[in-house]
């Protein structure tokens, strides 16, 4: 029904030098098939998106003038601009990532449904309301006429997603293109979101255009999928074929870089390990859990925090309860993991091990000493001992100082090293052992990519000798093959320097991977704690089950490497 | 709603506290002893210590203070030092002619300045945009001053248009015939910042995921532009409208100056001139009321724009 | 591994790497129009510090040429002699009294008439004329003309420049500096501080710029320093919001939390980590201010409530231009326009380009 006829796009950087994004795809969506694109950042897969709904921007954007994108025999690119819009919405309908940014705010959810339906379809208003309703109920909002007089901001993430679907199937598209849909989402919404994707496609015999980074949850419910990487395809077969025996390399790095649940090698693969010429095969698995004889360095005991926020001069005070009652012990070498969705409390316990945020009861015992009672001036050795690496790599390094001061600071701020000149002498070296070189002492932050940034941030906390490291969501901003190397570093200085982990992460697949003991977050409240494999084997707790059962599985017997 | 405006204006008294403390600080301690001001030529001590005596200035200052404060709750701020009017009822006669000139001139000027800044962001990127940006740019740097020297001089002197200057007591003449030319050269000399602002505002909306959802919906561009990007765009638009209503206020001070206009504006002017500080201080007070209910107006509006702000 | 290895002796900043500053820089030189607008900003800065060194424009007070002698190039172009009619006489006393008065009076308080100083000031002035004009003759045309007392309309606009750029970029620096101060304090402790300063915020921004300008203008007296005072002391506000805004906002910024991990100390973290990152708004805003601040200064010296009466700022100029124009003299009127909006555009297009090439999002 789509076909995409080598197409190519380029953007106008800065400078005016052209860069290309789409290097001349070829593709087909059959009509009532689900066809996913599968890439990391930069692969091109949105742009495509883009691209068939010629909706990327006027300036700067130049798509070749040999590219065809057909749809039902007419060339999109060069239909007139009535023509798209008669198109758009009505039989090319869009969900994006974000919910919250791509509904309008100041309009009702109902009007916005009703705009899409009264533009498209000859249907008068109450008609189109009255259809508006049915298509929220379809998308399984509950009280779906209340709903209709909402705002999007009175929504969660995932109704707002539904709204967002509600409105795309309002005209019964011929094709709906998702782009990342699920992204933005808590996993256990994502799982919901996607079942409802996958009923109404069926339903509909809609041909969907699923775009993801993450290739197990294609496999869900895609009928084929295309793997892109930097602007070219790699991969394109049916969705059996990609997991049981990829043919391209990058495809079965995908599949084998990212931590599963069923395996835990010594280190993950990395895109490297497949170009070799030997192919890959899999280090021994890695043991993990608690043993009887560690020695317990940080004890936290009924921790608890409160957030006080006050309206004006008058307002009233409200009172959030953001962590209650936690209690958990970290032995020297080994890692914690704690999993939790938005809002449970996981970051701010983290920043309040750090001290950076105020407790309001309970004990945090590092090395016998209450952490949370030390006067200031104690509290500064005993910081440099535990240290953070933050989510964001684009945040957590200041973007006016160079590497060298990045580095250098903390080592001037404890009094490591005699002068200048050897702590940068340090500073090289701890460059090197998170696989920079000491090159980059010189640059600046913006000169790096996102996983190099992770690195200097992690070099910039073992310049202290820590004894505990805390990496909050520290890969989740990461592509899944730079999140292999990252993780692979962290267990590589842990055996190394006999460093502990808090490992806190939303990703249960990623914790599971690095974790001995795993600690599950709801609310606030630690709803379940016990040792790694034991609580994914046999969850307790029905929020756990309930997280487990929301990870995709991908495909049931999909490619995996030879062990060794 | 109601608890929010209770809140809100009991939110108003320590700021009016604020603007009292300062004007008396300003006016008795940093402007010095006024009496000798008063006194003009006759500097004879007992005509001195009389004045200051008749100004409660021979008080302490706790309770000079405290005589102020009492002034401005009942708005009775004494007479004028020059003519020796009560201040209230000179300010009120100018309040009619201020707020007429004002009024007009931010209708007209809001109105025009929406209209082209949405049709040049709408437009963002052409000829006509950088026309008009550089335009503003360049009206924008010539001081108001010389629009008035200027559009006085030739529409009304050489041209004879519009009358030199002068107000009348009835409405009607001042509207047609005394308004135009303070009016028109109002505008223009707000006209050029407006537009600026209002375009950055239109464009920074339009880079907004909603825009795209708008389009993915196969809405015309003109529909997006007028139902979604500008009830969208109005929102800092309004802030910035309601803000602007008391500098307005003022703002208006040289065209009332020029026109011979009985406003607000002039009377500070000649009040700053005969160093009449009861009229300096009332029109301070008046104004910085008039500042807070704008604002607390302002938030109102907010939330009949604005769905997401809660007044609680 | 933490022991350090012989590695070749290693130099921090390498210069072929770039420095955020140095990007914007260099984007900024990549901006045609903003770089002229740099140019320009850069030929006035020379002029007015040419003024204030005393190099140009020293004798700008002197009575060089005729009353009203014409620009060179309009010689005979010019009005001979300009017929008034009543109504035109009758407007231009009106607006001179209201505009021009307090000439001498605001400071004192004094109508001119019953100010004992000013006959005799009067009578020094046309002696010291009369005993100049007996050894020069006077000129009968100047390159850009000449006003009513016969001074160079050339000299008076270098020294007018040099006054109004001084009273913009000094209070817009005071203005800063108290705005910066008192937001970052706002900003990064909150609590009972950010309060307390947030009430003198709103105490302030309750009264209209102007309005205060002219409150402050009642009780101090004219001068240079006087109107720089009054301008920081009234204008503070527009930076306070936004550096409290800013350090509200960056301080719970993750390279904020870092350096706290780290063991950076408040003012560390205050003035090493954030002030740095805010510092392309406080050079915006300077800019901003600055242009604001000379316009403000002209409306005050146009009022009579500006610079001395022996000091000459473009504002003081544009008051003589009314009761000029009704005569015909347009050259000082035209002169200052030209000046001023040449020095406000540059100040502005370059306050756009240096958002655009500072913004730290654009890499």
């Amino acid at each position: 029904m789509l076909s995409i006829r080598n197409l190519r796009v380029s953007f106008r950087d800065e400078h005016g030098h052209c860069v290309p994004a789409l290097k001349g795809i070829s593709f087909d969506i059959p009509a009532g098939r689900t066809v996913a694109l599968v890439g990391e950042s930069g692969s091109g897969k949105s742009v495509t998106a883009m691209a068939i709904t010629r909706l990327l921007p006027t300036h700067g954007c130049q798509i070749d003038a040999c590219s065809e994108i057909l749809f039902a025999g007419r060339d999109l690119l060069t239909a007139s601009r009535r023509e798209l819009r008669q198109l758009r919405g009505a039989d090319i309908a869009m969900v994006f990532q974000d919910p919250m940014t791509s509904l309008n705010p100041v309009y009702t959810v109902g009007e916005q449904i009703i705009e899409t339906l009264m533009l498209h379809t000859r249907v008068g208003r109450k008609a189109a309301h009255q259809r508006a309703v049915a298509l929220l109920k379809e998308v399984g909002l509950p009280t779906p006429d209340l709903k209709m007089t909402s705002y999007p901001h009175q929504l969660s993430g995932g109704q707002q997603q539904r709204v967002m679907i509600a409105m795309a199937i309002a005209c019964e598209p011929k094709l709906l293109i998702a782009d990342e849909p699920t992204t933005a989402l808590d996993v256990t919404i994502q799982q919901q979101i996607l079942q409802l994707l996958a009923s109404l496609q069926k339903k509909h015999g809609m041909a969907v255009l699923f775009i993801s980074h993450d290739l197990e949850l294609v496999g869900q419910f895609a009928d084929e999928v295309v793997v892109m990487h930097h602007g070219s395809i790699r991969e394109h077969a049916p969705v059996q074929q990609i997991f049981e025996a990829p043919q391209d390399v990058y495809t079965k790095a995908l599949l084998c870089c990212r931590p599963h649940l069923a395996r835990r090698p010594a280190r993950l693969p990395v895109i490297k390990d497949f170009l070799g010429e030997a192919g890959y095969s899999e280090p021994p698995q890695r043991q993990r859990g608690y043993l009887p004889d560690d020695e317990v360095i940080l004890e936290v005991q009924n921790l608890s925090v409160e957030y006080h926020s006050r309206h004006g001069w008058f307002g009233k005070q409200h009172c959030c309860q953001a962590v209650q009652q936690v209690s958990f012990q970290l032995m020297r070498g080994r890692t914690l993991g704690i999993v939790g969705e938005s809002g449970s409390g996981k970051t701010t316990l983290g920043l309040t091990l750090m001290r950076l945020q105020a407790a309001s009861a309970g004990r945090v015992l590092f090395a016998g000493h209450d952490m949370l009672a030390m006067s200031p001036r104690q509290l500064c050795d005993y910081r440099r001992r535990i240290q953070i690496v933050f989510q964001n790599p684009y945040a957590s390094l200041n973007p006016r100082f160079s590497v060298a001061q990045i580095l250098t600071e903390p080592m001037l701020l404890h009094g490591i090293g005699r002068d200048h000149a050897e702590r940068l002498q340090l500073a090289g070296n701890w460059l090197e052992r998170v696989g920079l070189s000491h090159q980059a002492l010189g640059k600046y932050p913006h000169e790096f990519s996102g996983g190099q940034r992770q690195r200097i941030a992690i070099a910039r906390c073992l310049t202290m000798h820590p004894d505990i490291l805390i990496c909050d969501e520290s890969v989740s901003a990461l592509d899944v093959s730079v999140q292999a190397q990252v993780l692979n570093l962290l267990q590589e200085l842990q055996d190394e320097l006999g460093l502990s982990y808090l490992f806190i992460s939303h990703d249960l697949a990623v914790v599971k991977h690095l974790s001995d003991q795993v600690l599950v977050m709801q609310h606030g409240r630690c709803v379940e704690q016990g040792d790694a494999d034991t609580l994914y084997a046999k969850p307790q707790h029905p929020y756990t089950r309930q997280l487990l059962a929301a990870i995709p599985q991908g495909w049931p017997h999909s490619f995996k490497p030879q062990v060794a | 709603m109601l608890a929010f405006i209770i809140r809100r204006v009991g939110q108003m008294v320590p700021t009016l506290f604020g603007v009292m403390l300062l004007l008396f600080v300003l006016f008795n301690w940093v402007g010095g002893d006024p009496s000798y001001i008063l006194a003009g030529k006759n500097l004879s001590p007992e005509a001195l210590a009389n004045i200051r005596h008749q100004l409660g200035l021979d008080l302490p200052l706790p309770q000079q203070f405290l005589l102020f404060v009492k002034q401005v709750l009942t708005l009775d701020f004494g007479v004028s030092w020059s003519t020796q009017q009560p201040v209230s009822s000179i300010l009120h006669s100018r309040i009619g002619p201020s707020l007429l000139l004002t009024g007009s001139i931010l209708l007209l000027g809001t109105v025009l300045a929406v209209v082209i800044a949405a049709l040049v962001a709408y437009l963002r990127g052409s000829l006509t945009d950088r026309l008009v940006t550089l335009i503003s740019t360049c009206a924008m740097s010539i001081s108001g001053l010389v629009y008035i020297i200027a559009g006085q001089y030739w529409l009304a002197h050489k041209a004879g248009l519009f009358p030199i200057m002068g107000w009348s007591d009835r409405v009607t003449e001042n509207l047609l015939y005394y308004l135009p030319l303070p009016l028109l050269l109002g505008v223009i000399v707000g006209l050029a910042p407006d537009i600026r602002f209002y375009r950055s505002c239109f464009v920074e909306e339009m880079s907004h995921d909603y825009v795209r959802t708008a389009r993915a919906k196969g809405l015309a561009e003109p529909v997006i532009m007028l139902k979604h990007v500008l009830r969208n765009a109005m929102i800092p638009v309004v802030t910035s409208l309601m803000m602007s209503l008391p500098y307005l206020m003022m703002g208006a001070m040289l065209l009332e100056t020029f026109f011979g206009i009985p406003g607000m504006g002039k009377e500070v002017v000649m009040a700053v001139d005969r160093s009449d500080f009861p009229v300096i201080k009332a029109i301070t007070i008046y104004i910085a009321l008039a500042t807070m209910l704008f604002n607390l107006l302002a938030d109102i509006v907010y939330k009949l724009i604005d769905p997401r702000v809660q007044l609680s | 591994m933490s022991t350090p290895s012989s590695l070749p002796p290693l130099t921090a900043a390498n210069p072929s790497h770039n420095s955020l500053a140095r990007l914007g820089w260099r984007r900024l030189r990549r901006d045609r129009l903003g770089f002229a607008a740099l140019c320009i900003v850069g030929v006035y800065l020379l002029l007015a510090l040419g003024a204030w060194s005393g190099l140009l424009a020293r004798h700008w007070q002197d009575e060089v040429a005729k009353p009203f002698a014409p620009p060179t190039l309009f010689v005979g172009v010019g009005p001979q002699h300009v017929e008034l009619n009543a109504a035109d006489i009758d407007a231009a006393s009106q607006r001179s009294r209201a505009a021009a008065a307090g000439d001498s009076s605001a400071a004192t308080g004094l109508a001119a008439s019953e100010d004992p100083l000013a006959a005799d000031m009067a009578a020094a002035q046309q002696q010291a004329a009369q005993y100049r004009s007996a050894e020069a003759p006077k000129a009968d045309s100047l390159p850009l003309g000449a006003d009513q007392r016969g001074r160079d309309v050339l000299q008076k606009v270098l020294q007018g420049t040099a006054t109004s750029l001084l009273v913009g970029l000094s209070g817009a620096l005071l203005a800063l500096a108290i705005g910066t101060v008192l937001g970052a304090i706002s900003g990064y402790f909150g609590g009972l501080l950010d309060d307390l300063l947030l009430w003198g915020y709103s105490v302030f921004t309750s009264v209209p710029d102007m309005l205060l300008l002219l409150a402050f203008a009642a009780v101090s007296g004219r001068g240079i320093g006087t109107v720089v005072l009054v301008m920081a002391f009234t204008s503070w506000t527009g930076s306070y919001r936004l550096m409290r805004a800013e350090f509200l906002k960056h301080k719970s910024r993750e390279y904020v939390r870092a350096a706290d991990a780290i063991g950076a100390s408040h003012s560390r973290r205050m003035f090493h980590h954030i002030l740095p990152n805010v510092s392309h708004l406080l050079l915006v805003q300077f800019s901003m201010l600055t242009v604001a601040l000379i316009k403000y200064e002209a409306i005050l010296s146009f009022l009579g409530f500006g610079v001395g009466v022996t000091q000459v700022s473009l504002g003081a100029m544009l008051a003589e231009a009314p009761a000029e124009l009704l005569q015909g003299y347009w050259w000082q009127m035209l002169t200052v326009t030209v000046v001023m909006s040449l020095l406000v555009t540059a100040f502005a297009l370059l306050t756009d380009s240096l958002r655009d090439a500072l913004d730290p999002k654009v890499k």
